[in-house]
């Protein structure tokens, strides 16, 4: 399937690639994993294209096969030897150049990145407004269980924050 | 730490992105933990199949009599069937296409599920590959010249029984050290993550 076929579809994905790029500042903490990480969300998005029936809207349906690739998706074993320095870079460079929001965004990824995959899964669709119930239906775990676990990462995440000397 | 103000701050997060073109949809290999246990194991595939034709001609290498030959021919035939009755089964679970637009518990247990069977089928045959070949080895070995090797009645049943004991411990060890190491990280990967959704 390409030509004239994939152009809905990128369309659809320009108007919204800023979730998949979110996706990959979440899930990665450098540049080129963020890439790789995007890229693959692509390539699923597309595979899974065919069996998108309209039946909820797109991006809900994105969010699924972007959170779901991301979480199963482990970076490249090299590049975890060189991940520190190039992290660090990254975010101070983002943090000297950034207006006040951005560097508060800036710190938000920094912290998200000593979160676990599901902890990630769910502070990303609390700040894409999902209710609890949307939330539950996207990760396959009760209501209850996904408002216990938002609250605690909640708590988690304002900690590490705390401790990596900015607060908000 | 304002949650809300947080949410309006990452509403407003423009992505600084090129606009995602055609290219972006011709990169074919994926790179979830069952791709990658998949493309493993089509690249054993084809080692395993260059292996069990170099084996064929075994025989012709080597000095066998009549009845070695039989016997050889006999394991060959028990490792070719089981080799192609596995083959078809990873033939399927290659084939066999994932959904991720289910949710993530559901998306999570269908690839530990689905990698463990197939690590599992993978143990099974490497396991009955390598007593065939041991099995077949010996059984050759003691029939090497077209008589029974000299040696008494006594010690032959005890070096069967060693050689059958320390083969099936061997080639047991070999396996799980070998499936655990290939395909054994992408499955605790998996594995962790499904602990973390089910953690209260």
């Amino acid at each position: 399937m390409s030509g004239p076929a994939a152009q809905p579809f990128l369309d659809l994905i320009n108007a919204n690639k800023g979730i998949i790029h979110k996706v990959t500042k979440m899930y990665m903490d450098n540049a080129e994993d963020q890439e790789d990480l995007f890229q693959e969300i692509v390539m699923q998005l597309w595979k899974a294209y065919p069996s998108f029936k309209g039946n909820s809207k797109f991006t809900t349906w994105m969010y699924r096969v972007a959170l779901n690739t991301a979480i199963v998706f482990f970076k490249k074993e090299k590049r975890k030897i060189e991940k520190t320095n190039l992290t660090e870079q990254i975010e101070i460079a983002d943090i000297d150049e950034s207006n006040d929001k951005e560097e508060k965004l800036a710190y938000l990824y920094k912290a998200v990145q000593e979160l676990n995959s599901i902890e990630k899964a769910l502070i990303f669709l609390f700040l894409e407004d999902q209710s609890h119930k949307e939330i539950a239906q996207n990760l396959g775990i009760t209501e209850v269980n996904a408002r216990v676990k938002l609250n605690r990462t909640k708590e988690k995440l304002q900690i590490i924050i705390k401790k990596n000397g900015y607060e908000f | 730490m304002n949650f809300d103000q947080l949410k309006n701050e990452w509403s407003n997060e423009e992505a600084k992105r090129p606009i995602v073109s055609e290219n972006a949809l011709k990169i074919k290999e994926a790179h979830t933990p069952i791709d990658r246990i998949r493309k493993k194991m089509k690249s054993e595939f084809f080692i395993q199949v260059i292996a069990l034709i170099a084996v064929a001609f075994m025989p012709r290498l080597f000095d066998l009599s009549t009845e070695t030959k039989l016997i050889f021919v006999a394991f060959y035939a028990l490792a070719t069937g089981f080799t192609a009755y596995y083959f078809l089964k990873f033939y399927t679970f290659y084939k066999n296409t994932y959904n991720l637009a289910i949710d993530t518990r559901k998306n999570l247990l269908w690839f530990y599920y689905e990698m463990k069977l197939n690590i599992e089928l993978y143990k099974a045959l490497t396991y009955m590959l390598g007593l065939i070949g041991l099995a077949g080895f010996i059984a050759c070995l003691f029939f090497y010249k077209g008589e029974f090797i000299n040696t008494n009645t006594k010690n032959l049943t005890f070096l069967i029984v060693l050689v059958s004991f320390s083969s099936i411990f061997i080639v047991g060890l070999a396996t799980e050290f070998w499936a655990r190491h290939y395909y054994g990280k992408e499955l605790k990967n998996i594995k962790l993550v499904i602990d973390q959704l089910d953690d209260e």
